[in-house]
């Protein structure tokens, strides 16, 4: 679709700029939808992820996580589980708070708001940062999740156990399940 | 703790805890907003592929094919209509399903045009899945995810023997190991992509430094390095965050959208230079030669020495030949036998 030539990496730029200026300019919740889903399908072509950098659309979609509008959240999450392949972008997302603003959507209605965040998890874990992505509560919530009527969440957070994590810490984890299992089935009060 | 109580939230969101062999009673809450559509036997096991008994036939909400988009302005309007949708890796499977096929027994012609695309390791009919009257629903599993997403791409909405096909991926297919490796893939794809595109970046930087460098004051010099200052003093209004990206930009190309035009003539003198210069480092500049080089050598274009006289056999041969039929006496032109007409 994108012709090599030399004028093609600025036009690439400057259409994403356009993208990100009617983002931030448009009233219409509909245009900001498209705009916001173009912009993370863009963002799983490694060949816009320097672009996108630039235009600081990871902070953008970091900011999504947080909004009321469900798709909102949806598309930004599915935009950072595919700029966060990326070294680069990854670092950009940890220094904006990204571990806890993702891991806050493992709460998330939508299946695919969840995937998105275990999926951006797995990526998102350094060296520096495993300690906090391994965090117990983060790994009992996966263990519960592999236990999921759905197979993709049983698979993903299977994943996310045997590769994030050493044997120790799902153990450990294991045990503090059992510990509070007595608890599990109260239904927790409503919002 | 907060995020405790947030995650034990959702533990409860996704239904009461399963063992596996509890699998056989349907859950009490809906795993989405939307409640899937549940058939009555439920016996999926995760860890098998193809499962060739009775399978969980849910109707997930990506099978769902969702409305298209006709508000959106011209300038981001694709050749082909879309709908709102984000694709991640998660999203994205080497398993399709194929809804719409006529059931007029054609299940190996469509193997036979999935085949286009890539290998297919394994195919079958989905039987359980809800389908439309006179329609079979199939499930294809492609060696390569590139393969079901070309497949995807080019099979969706299209006619086939009359009926229109609905192509979506089934990630809920996947083994552990099949999601395990796609993640894989994907990292490693990723990161070579990112790597080569660095690599391309400093050589083209590396070409561009040495003509606006050099000290010729060539007409073509001028223009360029007057069009850089001029953008650079642009670029100073614009944010901070920006500039940067317009800098690299212009050391990238030397035509970003403010002050595009350069007479072409001046393109032309510039690729001539650039490759003059080329030519010149890659005799003298040891360095370049050093790089390591990635992939088969080409084949280096025949040297021709134009002092060669064989390089003139052919036109010395056909000198030669008009000189020998010039000294021939001149023939009689041949007469032509005149036949007496048949008159009928």
């Amino acid at each position: 679709m994108w012709k090599k030539d030399s004028s093609e990496g600025s036009d690439r730029f400057e259409y994403l700029q356009t993208l990100v200026t009617e983002f931030q300019d448009t009233d219409s919740e509909e245009a900001k939808e498209q705009v916001l889903a173009n912009l993370a399908n863009f963002a799983y072509d490694p060949n816009n992820m320097e672009n996108l950098r630039e235009l600081q659309v990871p902070d953008l979609f970091l900011d999504m996580l947080t909004e009321e509008n469900a798709n909102f959240v949806e598309f930004g999450m599915g935009g950072l589980c595919n700029l966060s392949m990326d070294p680069e972008c990854r670092d950009v997302i940890l220094q904006g708070n990204g571990i806890s603003l993702v891991t806050n959507c493992l709460s998330n209605q939508r299946e695919e708001t969840v995937l998105s965040a275990i999926t951006t998890l797995m990526n998102l874990t350094t060296p520096s940062s495993r300690a906090e992505i391994t965090d117990p509560a983060i790994l009992q919530c996966m263990l519960r999740f592999s236990l999921s009527e759905s197979p993709r969440l049983r698979s993903l957070a299977a994943v996310f156990l045997q590769d994030c994590c050493s044997q120790e810490q799902v153990a450990r984890a294991e045990q503090q399940m059992q510990g509070q299992q007595s608890a599990v089935g109260i239904p927790l009060p409503k919002d | 703790m907060p995020v405790v109580t947030v995650l034990l939230r959702s533990l409860l969101r996704y239904g009461p805890l399963h063992r596996g062999e509890d699998l056989l009673c349907s859950h009490t809450q809906p795993l989405t907003d939307e409640q899937p559509q549940q058939l009555h036997f439920r016996h999926f096991n995760p860890l098998s592929t193809l499962n060739y008994s009775t399978q969980s036939t849910d109707v997930y909400k990506h099978h769902e094919q969702k409305k298209i988009c006709i508000s959106r302005p011209k300038y981001r309007d694709g050749r082909r209509d879309r709908a709102v949708k984000v694709y991640t890796i998660n999203l994205e499977s080497n398993y399709l399903m194929i809804q719409g096929v006529p059931a007029i027994g054609v299940m190996t012609e469509l193997i036979q045009l999935c085949a286009l695309y890539g290998a297919v390791e394994e195919y079958r009919p989905l039987d359980e899945y809800p389908a439309e009257e006179f329609t079979e629903v199939y499930l294809v599993k492609f060696q390569k995810l590139t393969s079901a997403r070309a497949a995807k791409r080019r099979m969706d909405e299209k006619s086939f023997y009359g009926g229109l096909l609905h192509v979506c991926y089934v990630p809920e297919y996947e083994t552990f190991e099949d999601t395990r490796l796609k993640l894989q893939d994907r990292r490693r794809y990723i990161i070579r992509a990112v790597r080569n595109k660095a690599r391309e970046k400093e050589q083209k930087e590396a070409v561009n430094e040495k003509p606006t460098s050099s000290e010729k004051a060539t007409t073509s010099e001028t223009v360029i390095a007057r069009y850089e200052k001029t953008v650079s003093s642009s670029s100073c209004q614009a944010s901070l965050d920006k500039d940067r990206g317009t800098e690299q930009r212009l050391t990238l190309n030397q035509a970003p959208a403010a002050v595009r035009f350069v007479p072409r003539t001046t393109h032309l003198e510039n690729r001539k230079r650039r490759m003059e210069e080329a030519a010149d480092h890659s005799l003298t500049d040891v360095t370049i030669n050093n790089e390591p080089l990635i992939g088969p050598k080409l084949p280096e274009p025949p040297k021709l020495d134009m002092e060669d006289v064989s390089l003139n056999t052919t036109a010395n041969l056909i000198r030669n030949t008009l000189k020998k039929v010039e000294s021939v006496p001149d023939l009689k032109p041949v007469e032509k036998k005149v036949k007496p007409r048949r008159r009928i």
